[in-house]
């Protein structure tokens, strides 16, 4: 004991172990890990010992929760989202605006809207050659057919507090589920319909009656033979999806976005119909005659963190080169020093270091050879990522769509 | 139809305040900034050395929900980028800009919130000039929308903006870099591309900057470029507080 003691008396121990450096120069850890000297050979790569846009391990589990339609564990390193979905019916009569813009025959004119301006519908919808009517999805945002809640009071990291109301970054990335939701038109509305079809009554039969009840017949025919069929639909299935991030090591939505993704892509609903003499919705029991939904597409999305090697851009009064400058001083970089890094799927340590993030979501349309369509773009709080920089990122996300298609279709 | 108008300081207990009215979309903000002020809140912990920028965006007819809180962010994480936090007497203050949704439609749930980010980030910056909080750059933002055979719509009201394939709102610095990006519908790369022109001419006219390094304004298709609106109404401030010096000279 006194001998060992005697040995390390020699060095005084001023050196640090990395993870105490990590946490007092979180922003200088990084960057020696980015641009090691040139006389070290060693490769650029990030703390965590992935290369800039290299994304995380990714892994699916679905229809674990028995109580649920549809669910799914997403494990992105350690980045872990548990999503749920739950159908619940809605009553066409519980519609406070129902009876007066959807009354049975309603719907019609929104259909008739779609079949003489189909140019006006998003260019996905003109590739949907298989389907003969366009599905009129404004129910699904009229209604509120999809009600996405994200959760991350659950002990999932140090700063989010149990039982705590929810963060604003939760409700941030609520709202991003649910827009995202809308505007990729995932989910189509017609499977979310329950319909009611009602029987024919022949003429014949009614011809005995007497002579002014056939004619309030006739009128009604009259009303619902316009028409065509005597459908209308009595109730829609509301899917409540709901997303607890269990454990929170960066990069939030795209755990959540695959895991909705997953859980919607393992939903089934049972098959259901009204009964007319209850006035009820009836659902069946056999698991044989439920169905899955039909989604438009698979949006993969992809997020960016922009890490920059002076640590003073976010904060210095002049921002010298513009935007000019900066395309010639990024030609230069190739030489010389790089100067920012754009890593993909950040952690929770490069988040806290990165300001700049960008998020691209990416489909791939299967029947045009698996053409690049971008769902979503955002990119906000810098100026490193301008018009070349989002090239490439579309780029990578293209590849990841294929990891996440992959994966997505193990499950 | 005429362009965007902008007025400085009409609230007189603020720091600084604007309002900014969009006629194409029919969005009118009114907006104040208070800064620095002391946070309650606050916690030194949290970067000592840095201001606090908090937003809060009121919509006109109904509570805020989950959709403010994201635009909040959104505007938070772009003026963020530009107010000078480290400047003195700012550091471990806060800069607040509460934002009223005065006028235009009101967004339901779940919508999409990006028809009205042109007029809030043009009022919070307006408001920011306005109570002389330092500043990097401004900016400028625009909102255009692409219809489903490719053809940009500049502006569009939110009939328009339901109807459309993709819609995309970019703001520039007003030194040409791409500070924000929010684009949501269906589209490709080059349409994107073709996005970006247009809103760079929108914001900066057709040459972006001279020489000598001052921003030429030019006049195109698209009127006065929107970062000069920005500029004029802040000169039109300056001289009608100035105009007893003016007058004197």
């Amino acid at each position: 004991m006194a001998s060992s003691a005697a040995v390390s008396t020699a060095p005084p121990a001023l050196s640090l172990p990395p993870s105490q450096f990590a946490r007092l120069q979180p922003h200088a850890y990084l960057l020696a890990h980015l641009s090691p000297p040139a006389s070290s050979q060693q490769p650029s790569i990030r703390a965590n010992g992935r290369a800039p846009s290299q994304f995380r391990v990714t892994s699916t589990n679905t229809g674990s929760l028995t109580h649920t339609n549809g669910s799914s564990v997403v494990r992105l390193g350690d980045t872990t989202a548990v999503c749920g979905i739950k159908a619940e019916i809605l009553h066409t009569e519980d519609i406070a605006s129902w009876s007066v813009s959807h009354s049975s025959s309603s719907s019609t004119p929104n259909k008739r809207r779609k079949l003489t301006n189909p140019t006006e519908k998003p260019g996905e919808d003109r590739q949907d050659g298989s389907d003969e009517v366009e599905d009129d999805d404004s129910y699904i945002e009229d209604f509120s057919l999809l009600v996405p809640n994200l959760s991350l009071s659950t002990g999932c990291a140090p700063g989010f507090i149990p039982g705590a109301p929810p963060s604003a970054l939760a409700q941030s990335l609520s709202h991003r589920v649910l827009s995202l939701l809308h505007s990729s038109r995932l989910v189509r509305s017609e499977d979310l319909e329950i319909w009611y079809q009602r029987p024919n009554l022949g003429p014949e039969e009614l011809e005995r009656h007497n002579e002014d009840e056939q004619m309030d017949v006739d009128v009604e025919q009259d009303g619902s033979g316009s028409v065509g069929e005597t459908r209308e639909i009595k109730a829609f299935w509301v899917l409540y999806i709901d997303i607890m991030i269990i454990s929170l090591a960066g990069n939030p939505f795209d755990a959540a976005w695959t895991a909705v993704l997953a859980a919607l892509r393992d939903t089934k609903l049972p098959r259901a119909w009204w009964h007319a003499d209850n006035e009820t919705v009836i659902c069946s029991d056999l698991v044989s005659e439920a169905r899955r939904l039909s989604l438009r597409g698979l949006p993969v999305a992809s997020s960016f963190r922009v890490f920059e090697a002076d640590a003073a851009s976010g904060w210095r009064a002049v921002i010298v080169p513009d935007a000019e400058e900066e395309r010639k001083i990024a030609e230069s970089d190739r030489k010389g020093i790089q100067r920012r890094w754009v890593l993909a799927d950040p952690d929770g340590y490069e988040e806290g270091l990165a300001q700049e993030r960008v998020c691209l979501v990416i489909d791939k349309d299967q029947r045009q050879n698996g053409k690049v369509v971008i769902v979503k773009m955002e990119k906000n709080g810098g100026f490193a990522v301008d018009r070349k920089e989002l090239k490439e990122l579309v780029a990578v996300s293209a590849q990841r769509w294929e990891e996440i298609n992959k994966i997505l279709g193990q499950c | 139809m005429g362009g965007p108008t902008a007025s400085l300081h009409p609230l007189s207990r603020a720091d600084g305040s604007a309002s900014y009215r969009c006629p194409a979309t029919g969005s009118n903000v009114l907006g104040s900034v208070n800064a620095p002020i002391e946070l309650p809140g606050r916690r030194d912990a949290l970067k000592p050395e840095d201001a606090t920028i908090e937003v809060f965006v009121k919509p006109g007819t109904a509570p805020g929900g989950v959709g403010e809180r994201h635009i909040e962010g959104i505007l938070r994480d772009a003026l963020s980028r530009i107010i000078l936090g480290r400047e003195k007497g700012y550091p471990r203050r806060g800069v607040v800009i509460t934002l009223a949704i005065v006028g235009g439609d009101s967004i339901g749930r779940g919508a999409s919130y990006l028809p009205i980010l042109p007029a809030l980030l043009h009022t919070s910056i307006l408001a920011l000039l306005s109570a002389s909080v330092p500043l990097s750059m401004s900016i400028s933002a625009t909102i255009l929308a692409v219809d489903s055979s490719g053809k940009i719509i500049r502006e569009p009201s939110s009939a328009d903006a339901a109807a459309t394939a993709s819609l995309h709102v970019l703001a520039f610095t007003s030194k040409g870099h791409l500070l924000l990006n929010e684009s949501e519908g269906a589209f490709n790369f080059d349409t994107w591309e073709r996005v970006y022109e247009r809103a760079l001419t929108i914001c900066h006219g057709t040459s972006a900057l001279g020489s000598d390094g001052d921003v030429a304004m030019t006049e195109t298709v698209d009127s006065q470029p929107l970062e000069g609106l920005v500029r004029d109404t802040v000169e039109d401030r300056i001289h009608v507080e100035y105009a007893w010096k003016i007058d004197a000279a």
